[in-house]
C-alpha cells in the first residue's frame, strides 16, 4: 500500500522542555526533581523525569500538592519565558543547520524533512542530531520518523513509549507496523479532536490501525475530506507539506490573569493599558499595524460569577501608535468594567492587521502627514530605547502607579541567557 | 538624498559621500565601514554560547580574575589543556581540564586550591569549554 518515496518526514521534540532549560542552566537542578508552574503560578505544566517518577500529575493545581513537593524536595519554579523562548530559538536554528527543511511547530517541536536515499535507515542521523543538541544545550530530543506528517508524529509518540527506543522510532521501517499502531489510541492521533474520537469510538474504531482500515466512504461521508487525508495519511501518502513560512499573523493578543482579582476600574484599566502598550510595541516590531482593537475581560473559570464581557473598536486608518491605542483601550476598559464582577483575566487584542509597507493612507484621514510622521519618529525613538535600557526605560505614566493586578511570579528563575545581570556565576 | 527605501530595509546613505566641500576632502571618505561587532569575532556558534560571570581567584594564574566575564562555547568537545566549565555535584565551577599519568584530572590555576579527580566524585560532567574571559579594567 505504501508509496515509495525517498523523503522521510521527522517531528523533533525536545523532552520535558521547560524543566530541561532549567536544569541545564542550573546546576542546583541537575538530577532533581523539578516542577514548572503555568503563569500566575497557577498549576503544574511541566516536570523533569524525577518529578514524573514521584508521580506528581500535569495540571495539578499547586495549592493542592504545595506541602506534598515540600515534603519531598521538588523544586518549584514560575515560567520563565525569556529563557525558553531562548532556548526554543537556539534549537530551531540548530535543527535548521542539520535538516533540509522546518516547520516550527511549537516552542519545542518541529517537523523537519530529510532525504532517504535508497531507503537507508536514518537511525544514525537521529542519533547524530540527539547528541549533538545534548551537547549544544543540554536538551534531550525525541525524533518520530515517518513518510508524512501524521505517522511522524505517531512515532515520536512510541519512541516515547517503547522502553528499547532510545528516543527514536521510525516507523517506516519497521516490519510489524501493525503491532505498533495497535498502540496508539485514536485520540491520540495528530488531528483527531475530541468529537471526531468519540465518533470513531461510537464506530468501534478503538486505534490508529483500525481507523487506517476503515471503510472510506466512512469517513468521508462523516469526516469529509480532513477525514480522507488523516486515513490517507495513516497509509502512507503525503497530504499535509512543510510549512516552511511562517503564516502572517491575524492578530496581536497580549492577555495576563491577575495575581489577585481585580474589582477597580482604574486597576482594570491600568492592566489594560500595560497590555495595549505591549501589544502596539510588538506590532512595530513586525511592521504591522491594526483597524480593529479588541479589549477583553473575564472572572475566573473557578468561581460561581461567570463573567465574561469584550469591546472593540474599528479604526478608519489602520495604527500602530500607542497614544492612539492607548486612548481607545482607556475608553474601552470602561464599557466592559462591571463593578459586581471580580476580574481574574484581561487582555487586549489587535486584529485586522495589515503591513505597514503595503499600508495605503486613506485620503481622509484624520491626522496630518506630519503628525502621522511625528508619532513613528517618537515610537521609534521609544522602542529604540527601551531596547537598548532595559525593557520599560521609557513607558507611559499610566503604567507607573501601584500594581496589585501583577501576575504571580514567586518562583521565578533568572533569565540566565538573556540578561548580563542575571547570567550564572561560577564561585571559586 | 538622505535616506533610501528598500522593500524590507531602510539604510542611510552617509551624507560624507554625495557632499562637495570647498577645502580639502577627508581622506577617510573612501573608508566608511561597518562598525565591528564583536559578537561576530568572538563568538563562532551563537546558538551554543553562553555567559557566565567568575567569583573567585581559582585561575587567577590562567589569567581569570574575580569578577570576569566568560563566554563558553558547549558545542566544543572538550580537549586536555582547554579551559572548561563543569558541573560538580550541583554547582558550576572552572577549571583546566588536565592529563596525568592517563588519567584526567581538573586542575585549578592557584596553588591554594588541590587538583579535582572525576573518580572522586559521582556527579560530573563537563558543561563546555571556556573560549574567552573579559576582564574589566575600571
Amino acid at each position: 500500500m505504501r508509496i515509495s518515496s525517498i523523503d522521510a518526514i521527522a517531528l523533533i521534540d525536545a523532552n520535558n522542555f521547560y524543566a530541561s532549560c532549567e536544569q541545564t542552566i542550573n546546576p542546583h537542578l541537575r538530577n532533581k526533581p523539578v516542577v514548572i508552574l503555568s503563569n500566575n503560578d497557577g498549576c503544574i505544566i511541566a516536570r523533569s523525569p524525577e518529578a514524573r517518577a514521584l508521580k506528581i500529575k500535569m495540571g495539578t493545581p499547586y495549592f493542592k500538592v504545595k506541602e506534598k513537593l515540600n515534603k519531598l524536595d521538588v523544586a518549584v519554579l514560575s515560567s520563565n519565558y525569556s529563557l525558553y523562548g531562548d532556548m526554543s530559538r537556539r534549537l530551531m536554528n540548530l535543527l535548521k543547520k542539520y535538516c533540509e527543511q522546518i516547520e516550527i511547530y511549537s516552542i519545542d517541536e518541529a517537523f523537519v524533512s530529510i532525504s532517504r536515499p535508497n531507503d537507508k535507515n536514518l537511525y544514525p542521523w537521529a542519533r547524530n542530531i540527539r547528541s549533538l543538541i545534548y551537547q549544544n544545550l543540554g536538551i534531550t530530543l525525541t525524533v518520530g520518523i515517518g513518510e508524512n506528517k501524521v505517522r511522524a508524529k505517531i512515532a515520536n509518540k512510541l519512541a516515547k513509549n517503547i522502553d528499547y527506543s532510545a528516543g527514536i522510532f521510525d516507523l517506516s521501517r519497521t516490519r510489524n507496523e501493525n503491532n505498533y499502531l495497535k498502540r496508539i489510541s485514536v485520540d491520540n492521533i495528530w488531528g483527531v479532536g475530541k468529537q471526531t474520537s468519540n465518533w470513531l469510538k461510537s464506530k468501534g474504531i478503538k486505534n490508529a490501525r483500525e481507523l487506517r482500515d476503515m471503510e472510506e466512504n466512512e469517513i468521508i461521508k462523516k469526516l469529509g475530506i480532513v477525514g480522507k487525508r488523516l486515513q490517507l495519511e495513516l497509509k502512507g501518502y503525503k497530504c499535509l507539506p512543510l510549512e516552511k513560512s511562517k503564516k502572517s499573523k491575524k492578530e496581536i493578543q497580549v492577555s495576563r490573569s491577575f495575581g489577585t482579582p481585580i474589582t477597580k476600574l482604574e486597576d482594570l484599566t491600568q492592566a489594560l493599558a500595560t497590555h495595549a502598550i505591549k501589544a502596539s510595541e510588538k506590532m512595530r516590531s513586525q511592521n504591522l499595524q491594526s483597524s480593529d482593537i479588541r479589549v477583553f475581560a473575564r472572572t475566573s473559570k473557578y468561581s460561581s460569577q461567570n463573567y465574561q464581557r469584550s469591546a472593540h473598536r474599528k479604526l478608519t486608518n489602520a495604527t500602530d501608535d500607542t497614544n492612539s491605542i492607548l486612548k481607545i483601550v482607556v475608553e474601552l476598559s470602561k464599557e466592559i468594567y462591571n463593578p459586581e464582577y471580580k476580574f481574574s483575566k484581561a487582555g487586549v487584542l489587535m486584529q485586522d492587521l495589515t503591513n505597514s509597507e503595503y499600508l495605503q493612507q486613506s485620503v481622509i484621514n484624520y491626522k496630518s502627514q506630519k503628525d502621522l510622521k511625528k508619532s513613528a519618529t517618537l515610537m521609534r525613538t521609544i522602542d529604540l530605547l527601551n531596547k537598548r535600557f532595559n525593557n520599560n526605560a521609557i513607558t507611559w505614566a499610566i503604567t507607573k502607579t501601584q500594581k496589585s493586578w501583577k501576575m504571580n511570579k514567586n518562583f521565578l528563575s533568572r533569565s540566565s541567557t538573556t540578561d548580563i545581570e542575571q547570567i550564572p556565576t561560577i564561585v571559586k | 538624498m538622505d535616506s533610501f527605501d528598500s522593500t524590507t530595509k531602510k539604510f542611510k546613505i552617509p551624507l560624507l559621500n554625495d557632499s562637495v566641500s570647498a577645502g580639502f576632502p577627508s581622506p577617510a571618505d573612501d573608508y566608511t565601514e561597518e562598525n565591528i561587532d564583536l559578537n561576530e569575532h568572538l563568538i563562532s556558534n551563537p546558538f551554543s554560547t553562553f555567559f557566565l560571570r567568575v567569583r573567585g581567584d581559582s585561575m587567577i594564574n590562567a589569567g581569570i580574575k574575580d569578577k570576569d566575564l566568560i563566554i563558553v562555547d558547549k558545542s566544543l568537545t572538550a580537549k586536555p589543556g582547554n579551559i572548561i566549565i563543569a558541573m560538580i555535584d550541583g554547582e558550576f565551577t572552572i577549571k583546566r581540564l588536565s592529563i596525568k599519568n592517563d588519567e584526567l584530572y581538573l586542575k585549578a590555576e592557584n596553588h591554594n586550591y588541590p587538583d579535582f579527580r572525576f573518580k572522586n566524585h559521582i556527579d560530573v560532567q563537563i558543561w563546555g569549554v571556556v573560549i574567552y574571559s573579559i576582564h574589566s579594567y575600571l
